[in-house]
């Protein structure tokens, strides 16, 4: 069994297998599916609790993750600050593999557009993968006049 | 020390440089199941194979190296970190020169069934290929027996 434990580093091998047999866009094609099929709950909670919903899912998933972040819940506004992100630690940092250069890039992927769906505006800002820090902010879409 | 106390809404969080949570997130067995059915969907049985394969000589490098300098001692402590941190129940003996692995509620089987996460057809065939693998590169051979759908499996390793 391949442990949770051990899980970044197969899924960073795996994006690079990805990328050298059909390039980035089969990357992309597997980031996008596992917004669309794997990322359930997290729609569930949106769906039900807005942002009140990700602060909820997010405090799971990052406090079992194990990284050092703050996350702000305003009325109308939902912000994670990364300041030490435990996925790009192990990847950028604990040298067991040659980083996968794109791995922050699956984020982008997995989260804003899923958010869209729901109506929100979310920018994912990468600052600095090696380090392992961005921000999540998450607004409610204006609706057009 | 603690540095900052975050209250989450299902339990709190001490968030400190000594004492940094352990990171046991149990979904990414779910993911790992979406990305090996995603795989296998893109590149057939062969290309999950040579896929996993591979992590021997990167991923399980350090098991490898381990493994070899310590003969199945080094496995034996692998795998009881690695079920105990996760909660699988287990049996394990090493006689013979050979050590062999009950497992009898994989961790990773039991979290995707509670909460109804998709498994991946093959999903128990990454075992056998990474093990397979990782003792190859050692200098050992393995084998395993599974029932997917109840989560056990019998896995067993000697030299040679």
């Amino acid at each position: 069994m391949i442990s949770c434990t051990e899980f970044i580093w197969v899924y960073a091998a795996l994006f690079r297998f990805l990328e050298e047999k059909g390039g980035k866009d089969k990357v992309i094609e597997f980031w996008k599916g596992i917004a669309d099929n794997f990322l359930g709950n997290l729609r569930e909670l949106v769906e039900a609790e807005g942002l009140k919903g990700m602060h909820r899912y997010w405090s799971h998933t990052l406090g079992e993750e194990g990284g050092r972040h703050t996350m702000t819940l305003y009325d109308d506004m939902f912000v994670i600050d990364m300041h030490e992100c435990p996925s790009a630690r192990l990847i950028f940092q604990e040298g067991r593999d040659v980083p996968y250069a794109d791995y922050c890039e699956h984020c982008r992927w997995l989260y804003p557009p899923l958010l869209a769906e729901y109506g929100y505006e979310a920018d994912m800002d990468v600052i600095n993968c090696r380090k392992g820090q961005c921000r999540l902010t998450v607004r409610k879409r204006k609706e057009a006049p | 020390m603690v540095l900052s106390l975050i209250e989450a809404y299902s339990r709190s969080i001490h968030k400190t440089k000594e004492n940094i949570v352990p990171n046991v997130h149990k979904d990414f067995h779910g993911a790992l199941s979406y990305g090996l059915q995603f795989l296998e969907d893109a590149y057939g049985r062969e290309g999950v194979r040579e896929f996993l394969s591979g992590l021997a000589t990167a991923v399980y490098k350090p098991l490898c190296e381990d493994l070899r300098t310590r003969g199945l001692d080094a496995l034996r402590d692998h795998w009881k970190t690695i079920f105990d941190l996760e909660g699988g129940e287990y049996d394990m003996q090493l006689e013979n020169d050979m050590l062999v692995l009950t497992v009898k509620r994989c961790p990773a089987i039991a979290h995707m069934n509670e909460h109804d996460y998709a498994i991946a057809n093959n999903f128990c065939e990454h075992t056998r290929i990474v093990n397979e693998a990782v003792c190859a590169a050692a200098g050992y051979t393995s084998s395993v027996e599974y029932d997917q759908q109840a989560g056990t499996c019998v896995q067993r390793f000697w030299k040679g």
